[in-house]
């Protein structure tokens, strides 16, 4: 990855008059941790990364910022939200487009071409994370950890992120501005942890995620990480009625995880945030997969590649297949 | 106060006979590390660092009832709370949040909930032979070895563990298998002093909070906090996964003609958490919410209660999805003083 | 073992009487109610400017000022606007009905240390619930102080509460009431404008005199202006502050603007006290 160039790219962005802040990432403060990085000045470019590690989907911040009402005598600020993307990111910014979620006018996408991500617990149990923050990059097909002179070679296929493997959409959807060179998709693995779901009976699968929605401490992280999860009125925040009660068991998180995955069914983009993020370890990407599986299967549809697409939810056609109805 | 050995070879009889005395201790469940009961003749294992969830979640539950009630019926009737229980290899970090939370829940009301289950309650530390990445108890009052809250602090010596008897509590624990204990040498003793040196020494992170109770009402309108907060996804997990916060929600269940008052963990960073009823915000985005969770820590705490309620145990920064991480905050807040 | 009292088991109380103060989506009911348990009915004693946590199990419970005063025995009132979950299912509740108490709790006005004072008050819409009970104690103890005077006003007269009381007061010698509507109505005889106007007109003096305020935060900030031009000192000024609340006794966490819990520390606060809180007017 060319950072001179990102960088370059960056800095010329939020110079423009008409862009409000970029949203990148920058390194973390230890680790192998890296934080959403908001640039704000052509200084702030500096600071900019690209890395193995870049796995958040940052496109949950054009929805995430609170509308605030506009002080008396001001002007609303219109400015654009500039956003760097990875294959699998940009599907939630057409996504978010298509269901007019945000408005193309109000976005600067800025395409990265992806060649996989690791995932930070797996590459932490290998190569244990020290105080220090730790650079890696790409090497090949494979990545390399930098500490000074040395370097460690870290085998692709020992640190994949799952969602990687599993990747159809590598190179961005949609973009204002590519830094890099398309990459070339590669075979995507079989979805073996979804496969292995839906080899099970109806019994063994309500044990199964009976034993990880019980799991759950109701943080809301996947909820607040997801770029689709947005609706202004939710119906887990309502008091008045109560849908989902604030205490946590099996039931009411049952309740909060099936509600949120219906609502994502022929929406969720697979980034793979909700599962990153949850500090319960519940597979919640799975349970998403397992979804959008049957909507690419049964009814041939696949969200966030046509940011002028019909939402699915919204769509109907006279041959649906409609087995579910009992 | 005394100090007894416990030689490891009889580690399990020791925790198979406390087992008996509704025993809890860290195991590692799929990715999270937290207290769950042990079974009679159940092997304990203290290996690794901390627990991803702090053993507040026993004495001050996600959720609890607060009282049941049903139609008709006058009186609420609230749960009896009469269970001792047993916590072994708490942390000092955890143990002293503990003693912290404990001033709140005795302010000027006491909490009978909090209060009873804290009475019924055993606590045997762990010293912290080895911290983690993100420890820095000594930056805000504690260490490695602290005994603030405590009732025992062991400390693995190799071939056998120390115990330090502190209160009654721990006496009476020490007392029930006091076979299986011998006076503690006094060089077991001196080795102790050392490995919390040593500990003390292979802490990463420190931050001189002298002056930030002070700072902080003054950086108000600071952009630090517009800047820190960019990223935070307003999720729940650096407040419900920290010792000392403590704050909760009540609702009301109902079923039929019966129901229960019920408290549950509730959050700073979520946004109904002061929302009005009018709608109305006074904390209205992500900004003001972070800007209250570090005051309310570093200074807020220390107005009403004299101390931060911070114990330094570093999860709010490593459990953080998006790397929002404390020392770097409270380092921001000194530098922008 | 020590047995803690539980602070978060309420009293339960029969309404006596009910009433509406006003009308519309966001309504204001008025309840007289006693306490069941004669125990607790002699017990308790509360301050002007407590609250209560009132409620009804299997809903949920709000904070509500206590508008009676202490001189008035025997019964406490709620004057309750109809906004959320547990307010509207309180005003189905008609007499004979049962709810649920707690409290009293939060300070209250230092009605001792303002004796010999002219006291002013300055109210806007429902922010006259927490303003009656001092009302009504300055009123009751009247020879102890140099004077009431209220000021109060509402979008309409329809909105007004205690409707009824003030021109009672007007008879009495030493106390001055002032109503005003926003907008022109047929036939009301008194002011038309905004409550900040209305207490320039009157133009009280700052002398020997504490204005307490309360009411929509819009009209607080400019009332607070207002008195800033007639040159009363921070000092002189008391308001009180409500924020959302769950424990109502310090714990939940909720209610804090800046290191102050509204529920402990307040409501009642001069506003030399409140005025450097960072989140006191947020």
């Amino acid at each position: 990855m060319d950072l001179d160039k990102l960088r370059k790219t960056a800095a010329e962005i939020v110079s423009r008059d008409d862009v409000k802040y970029l949203i990148g990432w920058r390194r973390g403060t230890f680790g192998y941790r890296v934080s959403p990085h908001f640039v704000r000045d052509a200084a702030g470019a500096d600071e900019l990364i690209f890395s193995p590690l870049c796995i958040s989907n940052l496109a949950n911040y054009l929805t995430l910022v609170e509308k605030l009402p506009v002080p008396r005598g001001q002007e609303p600020d219109t400015r654009k939200v500039a956003l760097m993307v990875k294959g699998c990111d940009s599907r939630a910014v057409a996504q978010l487009l298509a269901e007019k979620g945000i408005k193309r006018e109000e976005v600067v996408v800025v395409g990265l071409p992806c060649p996989g991500m690791i995932d930070r617990k797996l590459l932490a149990e290998k190569y244990p994370e020290t105080e220090q923050a730790a650079e890696i990059r790409w090497r090949g097909e494979d990545f390399v950890l930098v500490d000074g002179e040395e370097e460690t070679v870290i085998p692709r296929a020992e640190v994949l992120a799952e969602k990687c493997r599993l990747c159809r959409h590598p190179n961005p959807v949609l973009s204002d501005v590519t830094v890099g060179e398309p990459v070339e998709p590669w075979a995507a693995a079989e979805d073996s942890g979804v496969a292995e779901i839906m080899a099970k009976n109806a019994e063994e699968r309500w044990a199964y995620w009976e034993e990880q929605f019980s799991k759950c401490i109701r943080c809301y992280s996947c909820k607040n990480a997801c770029p689709l999860c947005y609706c202004e009125d939710c119906i887990l925040d309502r008091l008045d009625p109560i849908w989902v009660n604030r205490s946590v068991n099996f039931s009411e998180n049952t309740a909060f995880h099936l509600a949120r995955a219906f609502h994502l069914a022929g929406r969720c983009i697979e980034c793979g945030e909700c599962e990153r993020v949850c500090p319960a370890g519940i597979p919640l990407g799975k349970l998403n997969r397992m979804l959008a599986q049957t909507v690419r299967e049964e009814y041939e549809f696949e969200p966030g590649l046509d940011p002028e697409a019909e939402p699915f939810q919204a769509s109907y056609k006279p041959d649906d297949p409609e087995e579910f109805i009992l | 106060m005394s100090a007894k050995l416990l030689h490891k070879e009889k580690w399990s009889e020791f925790t198979g006979r406390l087992s008996g005395k509704n025993l809890w201790a860290p195991a590692v469940q799929g990715e999270v590390k937290k207290f769950v009961p042990v079974a009679e003749g159940e092997t304990v294992s203290l290996e690794g660092g901390n627990t991803t969830v702090p053993p507040k979640a026993l004495i001050f539950p996600q959720t609890e009832t607060l009282y049941r009630f049903s139609r008709g019926e006058e009186e609420p009737e609230p749960p009896a709370i009469d269970e001792e229980m047993v916590l072994l290899g708490v942390r000092p970090c955890d143990a002293r949040a503990m003693a912290l939370v404990e001033k709140l829940f005795r302010w000027d009301f006491d909490d009978p909930y909090y209060l009873k289950r804290r009475e019924l309650t055993t606590l045997i530390g762990l010293a912290c032979n080895e911290p983690e990445i993100n420890c820095f108890c000594p930056s805000v009052g504690g260490s490695p070895a602290s005994t603030e809250g405590l009732d025992i602090l062991m400390t693995d010596l190799g071939e056998s563990y120390l115990l330090e008897v502190l209160t009654d509590k721990g006496k009476a624990i020490a007392g029930a298998v006091e076979d299986l204990l011998e006076e503690a040498p006094a060089e077991a003793l001196k080795q102790k002093e050392k490995l919390a040196e040593e500990a003390l020494a292979g802490i990463k992170w420190s931050v001189d909070p002298e002056g930030i109770p002070e700072a902080l009402p003054q950086l108000w309108e600071d952009p630090l906090w517009e800047r820190v907060s960019a990223p935070c996804l307003g999720c729940g997990i650096c407040t419900y996964l920290c010792p000392t916060c403590y704050c909760f929600d009540i609702q009301d269940e109902v079923e039929g003609s019966a129901g229960r008052r019920c408290r549950s963990w509730d959050s700073c960073m979520f946004a109904e958490y002061t929302v009005h009823t009018s709608g109305h915000n006074p904390r209205p985005s992500r900004r003001e919410r972070t800007r209250n969770r570090i005051n309310h820590k570093y200074s807020y705490f220390v107005d009403k209660f004299g101390e931060i309620a911070c114990v330094g145990c570093g999860r709010c920064s490593s459990l953080c999805p998006v790397n929002i991480d404390l020392i770097d905050i409270l380092r921001q807040v000194k530098a922008a003083q | 073992m020590k047995n803690y009292e539980n602070p978060y088991i309420p009293h339960t109380a029969t309404i006596e009487d009910t009433w509406y103060e006003t009308a519309g989506d966001r309504c204001i009911k008025t309840f007289k109610v006693v306490l069941d348990d004669p125990a607790v009915r002699e017990s308790w004693s509360h301050r002007p400017g407590q609250c209560a946590m009132i409620g009804l199990l299997g809903v949920g419970e709000s904070m509500i000022s206590i508008s009676s005063s202490p001189t008035e025995k025997g019964y406490l009132r709620f004057s309750v606007l109809q906004a959320g979950k547990v307010t509207s299912a309180l005003h189905q509740l008609e007499a004979g009905d049962k709810i649920t108490v707690r409290g009293p709790y939060g300070n209250s006005f230092p009605v001792d240390d303002w004796k010999g004072k002219e006291i002013l008050t300055v109210g806007g819409g429902i922010g006259q619930a927490p303003l009656r009970p001092i009302v009504e104690y300055v009123k009751a103890n009247l020879s102890d102080y140099a004077g009431l005077t209220t000021i109060y006003g509402a979008r309409t007269s329809e909105d007004l509460c205690f409707k009824g009381e003030f021109g009672e007061m007007e008879k009495i010698d030493g106390v001055c009431c002032h109503l005003s509507v926003d907008i022109e109505e047929e036939g009301w005889p008194h002011y038309v404008g905004f409550v900040p106007s209305l207490l320039m007109e009157v133009n009280p003096s700052p002398e020997n005199t504490i204005a307490i305020t309360c009411g929509p935060p819009i009209m607080i900030r400019f009332v607070l202006e207002n008195l800033k031009k007639l040159n009363f000192a921070d000092e002189q000024i008391y308001t009180t502050l409500e924020n959302r609340m769950k424990c109502g006794i310090g714990k939940c966490g909720r209610c804090n603007a800046g290191s102050l819990y509204v529920c402990k520390d307040g409501p009642v606060f001069s506003y030399a006290a409140l005025k450097d809180v960072p989140e006191a007017f947020a």
